[in-house]
């Protein structure tokens, strides 16, 4: 893998007197797909939402293409080239597909100095987006509200893979796709890696996990349990970290991680 | 069911309030005498203007997920302005201006800066500091009424400066000027919400304020314009109403927010946000001033109008009910 594109340091996050998380750091390189796995309320979510600019941490850094980076809004982390699919949907129901898929950067031809939506080449956009993805929704000019969930989903991603950026997070991407879908989904991710974006993507499915990953990051308890390239483990040995029966070969272990450089010695 | 079926049917609903008022003019036509005459329709345009214009400015901001009860009050306060400044009978201060065509912008502009004021302290508590838009603009529609009355002493001011009235008095294709500029401000408006990323943007936080924060949308910003916007054009309904009365008393107005309201939602806009197109407000406030219309022809006395609108409000919202349940069908 080449240099790091994102590097956390020690990166907490409470909530009162709760710690969602304590201290994690890892590092995610050009065109590497991470997994990132952890059992519900290990603190996946809280992680996104830091890198993406929706929450700030108590504490730590991260450095994004070798400058420190922290995001205060999304609009700051999507200026930077990080493009997020959250496991509750960002969509506007109310809007047609088009809208839906340029939210926030409509395409726009000045009349007398207004800028005005020109809705062809969105739609001719859409089109050929939606096209080569196989992703098959009878009108574009449809509202989402209309749409099935796996319809929705299939839009969020296409939307990702199209806008690209340096950096993908995926939040649970797949919780509302069949098989088919799912398929496709992985496959597009792959896609999207050899193009040299950074993909991180949240699951509960150990089998995606191990379809798509590079290297499995797991989270317990608000620290990084475990930090392995997916061909030096197995299932078995990451539902271990996941669960804390930390097993050898598993990877560092959860003590000695807090402000360890350990994790960074790892394999590549 | 084919396409072209579908696509008919997607624009009967699309405008079904248009429909309606066509209907409603048909049926008044017909039973109701001396009903089916140009100087009638004229008369119905002109009685709108007022209403339409701050029917505008709250659909803007009820299509943002939001509320603004505050834009009757912010009219009144819009035409007492321009009374005091440009009246030259009672509380009037016969402010002159030469060129005389100047006190129209700067008339204009008093009115649309005052409701622009409100707007903006508005959209600052409801939007940066988190306030319910219920409260403050309910709270803004008592003090800024009670501004209006304590600044006139509650008298009133008459006669205003003749380049202002001329407005309410000249016509084109018969009808007076005042009410090509409602004309006018739903054209710009309907323009900006449809066709501008603005205006797309504050529909798309009306359905999901979470998603369009997101997806780098401005939504705070975006929040603020649009209570600036509706404060704004309240100040330039009131303005209007200064014309059309030829001066401001400390009561001018006092009624109209609900006939706003009824007029937004009879137009299809949802007050859950995020649906609703300003074609439809203007066809709800015109078909709230035909039944009037109706109603003075006919001889009943005026008490049932308010009946009537009610029963409309009502009729509207079972209407909407309706249309998303055809609606789903299509889809």
């Amino acid at each position: 893998m080449s240099e790091p594109l994102l590097v956390l340091e020690d990166i907490t996050k409470k909530y009162g007197a709760i710690e969602a998380l304590r201290g994690v750091s890892f590092s995610i390189a050009k065109g590497e797909v991470v997994a990132l796995l952890g059992d519900n309320g290990a603190g996946k979510s809280t992680l996104v939402k830091i890198i993406s600019g929706g929450l700030e941490p108590t504490s730590g850094r991260m450095l994004f293409e070798g400058k420190e980076f922290l995001a205060k809004t999304p609009a700051e982390a999507k200026a930077a080239g990080i493009e997020t699919v959250y496991q509750d949907l960002s969509l506007c129901t109310n809007v047609d597909v088009v809208a839906n898929f340029f939210m926030g950067r409509e395409i726009t031809r000045r009349v007398l100095g207004v800028p005005v939506l020109d809705e062809k080449a969105m739609e001719a956009v859409v089109g050929k987006a939606l096209a080569n993805a196989g992703t098959r929704i009878p009108s574009l000019r449809t509202k989402v509200e209309h749409l099935s969930g796996g319809q929705r989903q299939a839009i969020e991603l296409n939307r990702f893979v199209h806008w690209g950026g340096k950096l993908v997070l995926l939040d649970e991407p797949f919780a509302a796709l069949g098989v088919e879908q799912t398929r496709r989904g992985l496959e597009m991710i792959r896609q999207v890696a050899r193009q040299g974006i950074g993909v991180v993507i949240i699951t509960h499915i150990m089998q995606q996990a191990f379809q798509v990953a590079d290297r499995i990051v797991v989270i317990r308890q608000g620290v990084v349990a475990g930090d392995v390239p997916t061909d030096k483990t197995s299932p078995d040995a990451v539902v271990a970290m996941i669960t804390g029966e930390v097993l050898a070969g598993a990877g560092p272990a959860a003590q000695g991680q807090k402000r360890g450089p350990a994790q960074e010695e790892r394999t590549t | 069911m084919t396409p072209r079926t579908r696509k008919i049917l997607e624009f009967v609903l699309d405008n079904l309030v248009w429909f309606m008022l066509l209907f409603v003019l048909a049926i008044f036509s017909i039973f109701v005498p001396n009903y089916f005459q140009l100087g009638i329709f004229a008369n119905i345009i002109e009685a709108s203007s007022v209403l339409g214009v701050m029917s505008i400015g709250l659909a803007l901001v009820i299509i943002t997920g939001h509320m603004d009860l505050s834009v009757e009050s912010v009219a009144a306060l819009g035409a007492m302005a321009v009374g005091i400044l440009f009246c030259s009978a009672g509380i009037g201060m016969g402010l002159q201006l030469r060129p005389e065509w100047l006190m129209v912008p700067v008339s204009i502009l008093v009115a649309v800066a005052v409701g622009g004021a409100v707007g903006l302290l508005n959209g600052v508590l409801i939007v940066k500091v988190r306030m319910n838009a219920f409260i403050i603009t309910l709270a803004a529609y008592i003090w800024v009424r009670g501004l209006v009355v304590a600044v006139s002493g509650g008298r009133s001011a008459q006669d205003l400066a003749p380049a202002i009235r001329w407005f309410g008095i000249q016509r084109i294709l018969g009808l007076p000027l005042t009410a090509w500029i409602a004309i006018a401000c739903f054209v710009v408006f309907s323009l900006i919400m449809a066709k501008t990323p603005f205006g797309r943007h504050l529909v798309m936080i009306g359905g999901n304020e979470t998603a369009t924060f997101r997806a780098g949308i401005r939504v705070t910003r975006n929040l603020i314009i649009a209570f600036v916007l509706a404060g704004a054009i309240a100040g330039l309904a009131g303005w209007l109403l200064a014309v059309r009365t030829s001066g401001a008393t400390a009561n001018l107005g006092v009624g109209l927010l609900f006939n706003a309201f009824a007029a937004v939602v009879i137009g299809g806009v949802s007050l859950k946000g995020g649906v609703g197109s300003l074609s439809g407000v203007y066809a709800g406030v015109l078909l709230l001033s035909s039944i009037n219309t109706a109603i003075n022809l006919m001889g009943l006395p005026a008490n049932f109008t308010q009946v009537i609108h009610g029963l409309l409000v009502l009729a509207a919202v079972l209407l909407d009910t309706l249309k998303q349940t055809i609606r789903q069908k299509l889809a």
